[in-house]
């Protein structure tokens, strides 16, 4: 993002944060379809989409006026975005153990090749067979987050970040059968 | 051509009989992993499933819900409930403390009683 762009969008975090629904509604239609990205390369759910990008952009505009540098707008937004689908997969996961025949149900897979190309089923699947963790921090990278600020969103050292994105990128790799 | 070399040039032949046709490019795939594009559709393929209006969907929702207590609220709410628990406890001690000592002083009151009866007899 060049400089300009961010004053822009520095500027319009401060408007939001001061409660103007203009700014909050330009916020969520300018991410809208990058959160919705990131949220299906999470979930690997066409049906989660909606619903969790409504709740990362509520929880956006409940927190917005706690975000302490507007500059850092875009790994906050990202930030929240990874832990709603973590807390997501991780409630699926807690469901499947206390109704293990719901299970059935939440995991109907959709249909490949509905509408996607064979290299997006590819990837598709790739995704879905690596832990939720390197799912979001492969996103993450394709979101154009550097490395500093993902390891800012998750905690953590770049070293770690930069180990981590190799062994994800290598399993991916594996999983990746292009037809 | 020797024997054992025919019988390793029919070896490779057959063994790659099973590869698919356009096997150099799914390895190259594969060994590339997924590129920009493919990315870039992941995510259009996301984009398309939120319905239009989405933006207005999320902010009648987020004013709809009440909004979440402060810090200070939820510590003065803990405070508040404290204070009740313990005047509660204090409450229903110094009633049972009152109490007991009343049986008790009865109980006292009895044994004096009971001696002055007895002394009276003697």
């Amino acid at each position: 993002m060049d400089t300009s762009a961010s004053t822009q969008l520095a500027a319009l975090v401060r408007r939001a944060q001061k409660g103007d629904e203009d700014a909050q509604r330009e916020l969520i239609v300018s991410y809208q379809h990058r959160v919705a990205g990131f949220v299906y390369a999470m979930t690997g759910r066409g049906d989660y989409v909606e619903d969790l990008a409504q709740q990362v952009f509520i929880k956006m505009i409940r927190a917005i006026d706690r975000l302490q540098a507007p500059a850092q707008f875009e790994s906050w937004l990202f930030r929240l975005a990874r832990n709603t689908c973590i807390d997501q997969l991780r409630r699926q996961k807690l469901g499947r153990i206390f109704l293990p025949f719901g299970a059935e149900h939440e995991n109907i897979p959709e249909p490949p090749g509905a509408v996607d190309s064979e290299e997006l089923d590819a990837l598709r699947h790739a995704l879905d067979q690596l832990r939720p963790q390197d799912r979001a921090l492969l996103a993450l990278v394709q979101e154009g987050r550097s490395h500093a600020e993902i390891a800012d969103i998750l905690s953590t050292s770049v070293a770690a970040v930069k180990a981590r994105l190799h062994r994800a990128r290598e399993h991916l790799r594996e999983h990746y059968q292009s037809p | 051509m020797k024997p054992e070399d025919r019988a390793w040039q029919s070896l490779q032949k057959r063994a790659s009989a099973h590869l698919r046709g356009n096997f150099a490019d799914h390895v190259l795939k594969a060994a590339r992993g997924p590129d920009a594009r493919t990315w870039a559709q992941l995510e259009a393929a996301g984009a398309a499933r939120l319905r239009p209006g989405f933006a207005e969907r999320v902010l009648r929702a987020a004013r709809k819900i009440p909004g979440l207590p402060s810090l200070f609220n939820q510590f003065a709410f803990s405070a508040a409930t404290v204070a009740v628990c313990v005047l509660a406890v204090a409450g229903i001690h110094a009633v049972q403390v009152r109490l007991e000592s009343d049986r008790n002083l009865a109980g006292w009151q009895q044994l004096v009683d009971d001696v002055q009866d007895f002394e009276q007899y003697l």
